[in-house]
């Protein structure tokens, strides 16, 4: 099994191909948006990688991306927690403020202790929470959001399927939109960017 | 007048969601627009179906490509109560599926609610007849060599 998440992850380690190598499909549907099915997000209560107490709001005042995972995973949050720590930092540059969180789907694994330096080796900037199982489990309820064991690895650590949005949330937890992790990190700045101007 | 035009498009609401009826066949979304592992026509079908089981399992968004080339991100199918993160539909992958749903449109993306899956014609794309298999990396050599 191994052997699979290995494979996995030369997949998303691959470069894109140079432009003009095959034509590039795009996503844009210009056409007005329309309301989504339910609003995701809610009241929270779970501890950060500092050991201060975060709720959904945030503190300084900035919008939020969410994301759920794990910090050692190696599967999609290899490539979602860098674009975030990339998006944040891009969107600094244009003077906008967004805190990236990941909201742990493994409180076994990602603890107070443990996130920092693995969230600090691969995505900086990231903003690691986690708490008690069912506080998790009732978070990510609010974003209908699921975590299912998969397997056990050989280390010992389960592994997890999970949900791969990421939650553009304002600075109150108010939900603003999602993006699937497959957009490019300019695409994803720029949406993000047009909620910041309201 | 010349102000006030722009003003009342902004006071629309946004649009209801609509029911749709649509054929597409379940796609590796991070493959076919990364442009990673080849053009369109090679990251679909039965000759990336290993590789969409790979970045299913790790939690890749599918999407429904449709006949005119349009992509749907699932946001949710049929059966699921979560947003899915392509998990949960490796049973589907690479298949062509006749679907009712929502869809819903948001920052220039289509999204889709599959409420009900009418028809599965299962793989149908043999796009291995033109490509192989892609990537070719995607089938482990001690695995393809049995």
């Amino acid at each position: 099994m191994r052997l699979a998440w290995a494979v996995l992850a030369a997949i998303l380690a691959s470069a894109p191909l140079s432009a003009g190598e095959a034509p590039k499909p795009t996503l844009n549907a210009a056409l007005p948006d329309s309301l989504f099915p339910t609003n995701f997000g809610g009241a929270y209560r779970l501890t950060d990688h500092h050991g201060r107490t975060r709720t959904e709001a945030d503190p300084d005042g900035n919008l939020q991306l969410v994301f759920f995972g794990y910090a050692t995973c190696e599967a999609i949050c290899t490539v979602a927690l860098p674009i975030m720590s990339e998006m944040a930092a891009d969107l600094a540059a244009q003077g906008i403020g967004v805190t990236p969180i990941v909201i742990t789907v493994d409180p076994e694994v990602d603890t107070v202790d443990s996130m920092g330096p693995a969230l600090a080796a691969h995505a900086p900037g990231l903003l690691g929470l986690t708490g008690s199982a069912d506080d998790l489990a009732a978070t990510r309820a609010l974003f209908h959001v699921e975590a299912e064991p998969l397997f056990v690895d050989p280390l010992g650590q389960t592994i997890y399927a999970h949900g791969s949005h990421i939650y553009v949330m304002d600075a109150r937890g108010g939900f603003l939109t999602l993006l699937p992790p497959v957009l490019s990190t300019e695409r994803m700045v720029e949406i993000v960017a047009g909620y910041a101007a309201g | 007048m010349r102000f006030l035009i722009p003003l009342l498009l902004l006071a629309q609401p946004l649009s209801a969601q609509e029911r749709v009826q649509l054929t597409g066949e379940v796609i590796d979304t991070w493959c076919y627009f990364s442009g990673v592992m080849g053009g369109p026509d090679s990251v679909v079908g039965s000759a990336h179906h290993t590789c969409a089981l790979w970045c299913s399992a790790g939690g890749i968004p599918v999407g429904l490509l449709a006949p005119d080339g349009q992509v749907y991100m699932v946001l949710k199918m049929a059966g699921d109560a979560t947003t899915n993160g392509g998990d949960t539909n490796l049973h589907v992958a690479s298949h062509t599926l006749d679907v009712d749903g929502m869809l819903y449109r948001r920052d220039g993306l289509n999204y889709i609610v599959v409420e009900t899956v009418t028809a599965d014609q299962d793989i149908i794309n043999a796009t291995h007849e033109d490509f192989g298999v892609i990537p070719g990396f995607a089938i482990p050599e001690d695995e393809a060599a049995r």
